[in-house]
C-alpha cells in the first residue's frame, strides 16, 4: 500500500530539514518534506483523498480511508495570527479528494509579519523508511511530493 | 501510543506551576511559573514525542491528538 502525498501549495520543495522549528525539522511528529511556497496568494490544497480530521486557519490534517494521517502546516508560529489572512474553503469533516482546495492564504502576508511561510507536509507518525521518493525544486499545487509506503 | 495526560501535569511541575496550555495541532505550547520544575525525562516517559524548553514556555509535542489532551488537561487543572 503505497500514498502518494501531493505538494498542498505551489513553490521549492525543500525538505523538512530546512523548516526553522525542531518539531519539524528533526521530524517528532513524523518524516516528510516542506515546501517553501511563492510569495502570492493562493489555494492550499488537500495533500491526500480522505477526511478533514483537523482544519485549523493555519494548518490541516487530512486522514485518508487506511488511517494514514497527513498534517499540512501553512507556515511556521502561525497559529499566533489567530486565523487573520486565512480563509477556510471546506469544514472540518469534509470528505476531500486529493488535490482539492482547502485554504485560501497569503505567503507574503505571513512573512510580512515577520514569520517563515514554509509548509512542512508530515506523514504523522510514520517510520523514516516509510517515506522516500520525496521531490525537490519547484512544484505547483497538487504535484507529487513524496511516497508513503 | 497514547500520551498520559496526568503524567505530562506532573511533568510538567504539577497543576500549581501551569499558568496556560494552548494546542497547537501537534504541541501544547505551556506557560509554566518555574522551569526548574519542568521534568523532561518525565515527560518523554509519558508518551509525548519530544520537549522543547525556552525560559519559562515549554513546548510538549504530543502529536495530533493535541487539541483533545489539552481539553482533558485543562478539565483537570480547572
Amino acid at each position: 500500500m503505497v500514498t502518494t502525498v501531493l505538494a498542498p501549495v505551489a513553490g521549492t520543495a525543500v525538505g523538512l530539514a530546512a523548516v526553522p522549528d525542531p518539531v519539524f525539522s528533526q521530524a517528532m511528529v513524523g518524516p516528510g518534506s516542506a515546501i517553501d511556497p511563492w510569495r502570492e496568494p493562493g489555494q492550499a490544497v488537500a495533500p491526500i483523498s480522505g477526511t478533514i480530521v483537523k482544519l485549523r486557519a493555519h494548518a490541516y490534517i487530512v486522514m485518508g480511508d487506511d488511517g494514514r494521517g497527513v498534517l499540512v502546516h501553512l507556515g511556521i508560529d502561525t497559529v499566533q495570527l489567530k486565523g487573520e489572512g486565512f480563509r477556510l474553503l471546506a469544514a472540518e469533516g469534509d470528505r476531500v479528494r486529493a488535490g482539492q482546495p482547502v485554504v485560501f492564504w497569503d505567503p507574503a502576508a505571513v512573512e510580512a509579519g515577520g514569520r517563515s511561510p514554509i509548509c512542512p507536509v508530515v506523514a504523522l507518525d510514520a517510520a523514516a523508511g516509510e517515506v522516500d521518493g520525496e521531490v525537490r525544486g519547484g512544484v505547483g499545487a497538487g504535484d507529487e511530493l513524496f511516497r508513503w509506503s | 501510543m497514547a500520551a498520559d495526560v496526568r503524567a505530562i501535569i506532573a511533568g510538567l511541575g504539577g497543576v500549581d506551576n501551569v499558568i496556560e496550555i494552548e494546542p497547537c495541532i501537534t504541541r501544547l505550547r505551556t506557560e509554566v511559573y518555574d522551569a526548574s520544575k519542568v521534568d523532561q525525562a518525565a515527560l518523554r516517559a509519558a508518551g509525548v514525542h519530544g520537549v522543547m524548553l525556552a525560559g519559562n514556555v515549554v513546548q510538549v509535542v504530543v502529536g495530533p491528538d493535541a487539541d483533545t489532551i489539552a481539553s482533558d488537561i485543562e478539565e483537570i487543572i480547572g
